[in-house]
This record gives C-alpha cells, structure tokens and sequence, in this order.
C-alpha cells in the first residue's frame, strides 16, 4: 500500500516529514492491530516535542509534563479513532494543543513561571553572547531576565496568538499544518502571526537591535 | 543590567530561538515516564461512563442503523400523537362554534364529552370524507334510527364523531345522489329517516356558514359544495351555449355536400 497516498487532507511540507509520517503510519497500524508495546515507541519519539509545545505555551514546567502526559493518554486511547486522514504527527499535536488551550481557559488567572534552563549550545551561543556582551560575570543573571521577558511577553498573547507563534517559530510548523492543527484557515494563522510577532517585537523592544 | 545599545542584528527570530533550548534534563524523562505509566493504568482501571461510550459507538460506522431507527421512531410518535393533536385543535375552538350557533354541536365538542379517541382515528381512517365535514349537527343525527342507519354499533351516542359525520354525509349523499348513494354504499343506508336528517342537516349549516368564523364559513361552504347536485349553470348561460352548438352543428352540416354517388367537403 503507498502510504503517501493517504494523507489527501493535509499538505506535509518536505519530503522528511512525509517519510516521518509514513514510518509513523505504520507504527500507529500497529498499535491498532493490538501491539500496544509499539506505542511506546511513538511516545519516545515525540514526547520532547510534544513537551516543547505545551511548555511553550504554559510556561510551568509542571503543568508541561502533566499536560505532556494526558496527550499521550487520550492519544492511546482514540488511536483506534486515527484513519490516517492526517500525519500522526499532526494528530498529536492537535491533541496536545486542545488539552493545553482547555487547561489555559480553566486557569486563566493562575500563572506563574516555572522554567527551563536555557541550553547554550550550538547556534544559540553565538546569540547569547550577542544579547550579553559576553561577560561572564553578568551572564547568567541578564540569560535569566531576558528569559523571563520574553515568557512574560508570551504569556500577555492571547492563547490563538501564543499557540501559532509557538508552532511556527518555536517547533516550525508550517501554515497549513498550524492550519489544520487550530482548525482555522491559512490566512487567519498568518494574521495571527503577524499580529504576535508585532506585539513581540513591541513588548521585547529593548533587547532587540534597531 | 540590560545593554540593548551594544546588541547588534538580534531579531525577534532569534528571541524565540532561544526558547526551543529551554529543555529539561534527560533525567526528567525518567520520571515523566513513570508517571505516564502509572496514569495509563489508571486511565485503564477506570470505569468509563456511558456517555463516553457514545462516539465509540458512533464510529463503528452505526450512523445508519442510528439515523433509520431515529427515523422510524419519529414516524411512529407523529402517526400516534398527530390526530389526536388536530382534535385538541378542534376542541379549543369548540366554544366559538358553540357560541355562533348553540344547536350545533361539533366534533370537538363531542370529544371534550370524552369519547374514545382510539375508535374516532379508527373511524377517521376508514372514512376520510368524514374529516373534511367538521361542524355537523349532532342533534340531527341523533334523531336517526339508530339501528338502520349504522353499520356501527347502534347507540349513536357512543358512536365516534367522525363516524356521526360520516353518517350524516352519507346521509346527504343520498339525499341529492340516491342512485350513486345505492350503487356505492348500498341498500342499507337508504332510510327516509336519513335523508331526511341530512335535509335538515344541510339547512341548518346555513346560519353557521354566516356566524363562525371564516374558517368554520370555509368548511360549511365545502360541505354544502361537496354534497349538493351538479351546479347548473344559469338560464342565460344555457341559452347561449345551445345557440352555440346549433350554430356550429349548422356550419359542420352546410360544409357537406351529397351530389349523387360523390360525398363532397368543404375547408
């Protein structure tokens, strides 16, 4: 069977995803034919992402790894649900994002920051150091306000707004997948866009260059 | 604490970059996998409600079986409870009937009087001409022999209103069509008793059909519609359409021609 024929309704946007989905379809096909053990495969595979996304929208990382592990829960539990109409992938985070925005609406007043270290590896040193003038003494202590900025200005997003910007610039989706994961259009998923990223650049104004 | 002014080509971009590091430590999986382990298994122990059980349900492709029994069941609350709805219709505009003409007893009031309503839709169907013809003159109808005039049971009061008004507009029938009234329905309703009955009945329709309201007006205009002779056409009218015909009869003969053995036509 060519897999790839299945997935009519959503455009996957590069050809590793694609294969991503395919090899996840067959893993999915497996745990609906009664190898549950093959689930677990899946949630070894997704459960930092699946993390990443609703910390980025939490900002608790408490309320991350609960919401984290309900996703997985109900995803077990409707995978016999899951016709392929989608990526597994895609179908996950819909859940992950809909037990997160129904977790946001029931505490709307209590937020408080529980945060991850931010890991300087990589690229991501080279914009430390930018932001800190790499002064070692300093360093760790303007890291750690610049983080708290930046969650606090998310958190002033409202939650359509946070959820695409966290989808596109945090995990790189694509429109059409934020589009299908937030059940609204294309279009709407760029006007939020926009609109966050101008509040963005508006609220962190100070810490970006001119 | 913050130096903005010594940060160069920093974009938004790269802000939320930062964020994809904020990870937790491999040994928070640990820990996360347990805990997921132990609401499985919770999860699994738990007793499912019903109303969870729905879209299970729903899935396993019983929309069809769901929609024709929906169906099904719709129809057989609308055949069971409609007649009896127009009746309660009936019987809330009984007072009016009641007020135009106080010897005219309805239908509706004949059901408030609590006859069974099973046997009236029994009734009703076999006769549906009986449905048309609301306001009918119980009191007339009562006045008839009973045991000659029904095929029901005899005591007319526990006959049902719509096969009161059936009798009455047989009655009728036979009165203004007694040789159709024969062929149709037979010997056993022609009783002169009846006929007249529904004489009378006919006449004293006639105030109704000016006192109640218009809808009531309508229907005693139908009934005597339905049930009088042949409309004849006016003096007038007949005079001119035999005009008509002789002429054209006249003209159709003038066209042919007989000249020894040849027939000849005109155009």
């Amino acid at each position: 069977m060519n897999l790839s024929k299945v997935f009519t309704k959503t455009a996957i946007s590069t050809p590793e995803r694609q294969q991503e989905a395919d090899a996840d379809l067959v893993v999915v096909r497996q745990v609906q034919a009664g190898d549950v053990a093959a689930f677990d495969r899946l949630i070894v595979k997704y459960r930092e992402r699946v993390f990443g996304v609703v910390y980025n929208l939490v900002s608790n990382r408490e309320d991350a790894a609960d919401l984290a592990q309900d996703t997985f829960i109900k995803a077990f539990k409707a995978i016999n649900r899951f016709q392929g109409g989608c990526s597994f992938f895609t179908w996950l985070y819909k859940i992950a994002v809909n037990t997160t925005l129904s977790h946001l609406r029931k505490n709307k007043m209590r937020t408080f920051f529980s945060l991850e270290k931010i890991n300087e590896e990589g690229g991501n040193a080279q914009i430390i150091d930018h932001l800190t003038d790499k002064r070692g003494a300093d360093r760790d202590t303007y890291l750690h306000e610049l983080q708290e900025k930046l969650n606090e200005a998310m958190q002033k997003l409202s939650i359509p707004h946070r959820t695409v910007i966290t989808l596109f610039e945090i995990d790189g989706l694509s429109h059409s997948e934020i589009a299908e994961v937030m059940d609204c259009s294309e279009g709407t998923v760029r006007s939020r866009l926009h609109y966050a990223k101008q509040f963005l650049q508006g609220e962190l104004g100070k810490y970006l260059s001119s | 604490m913050s130096k903005p002014e010594q940060n160069s080509k920093v974009t938004l971009e790269d802000l939320l970059r930062l964020k994809r590091t904020e990870k937790p430590a491999p040994e928070f999986w640990v820990n996360f996998e347990q805990e997921l382990r132990q609401k499985q298994l919770t999860a699994l122990v738990q007793k499912r409600r019903w109303w969870h059980e729905v879209p299970v349900l729903l899935n396993r492709r019983l929309y069809m079986p769901a929609g024709a029994a929906a169906i099904v069941a719709f129809t057989l609350v609308t055949v069971r409870y409609s007649t009896p709805t127009q009746m309660a219709q009936l019987v809330n505009t009984a007072p009016q009937i009641a007020a135009a003409d106080p010897a005219v007893e309805t239908l509706a009031t004949t059901v408030v009087a609590g006859l069974d309503l099973e046997q009236s839709r029994h009734d009703m169907q076999t006769a549906p001409v009986a449905q048309a013809a609301v306001p009918v003159p119980v009191t007339q109808v009562a006045s008839v022999d009973d045991r000659e005039a029904s095929p029901l049971p005899a005591q007319s009061e526990l006959q049902s209103p719509p096969a009161r008004s059936l009798i009455a507009n047989l009655a009728r029938l036979e009165q203004t069509e007694p040789d159709l009234a024969n062929t149709v329905i037979g010997s056993r309703l022609s009783s002169p008793a009846r006929v007249h009955t529904a004489a009378m009945s006919q006449s004293e329709l006639a105030p109704v059909a000016h006192a109640a309201p218009s809808k009531y007006r309508l229907i005693a205009r139908y009934v005597d519609r339905a049930l009088s002779p042949e409309p004849s056409a006016p003096a007038s009218i007949r005079e001119r359409l035999a005009r008509r015909l002789g002429e054209d009869l006249g003209d159709e003969i003038s066209r042919i021609g007989v000249v020894g053995d040849r027939v000849s036509l005109k155009f």
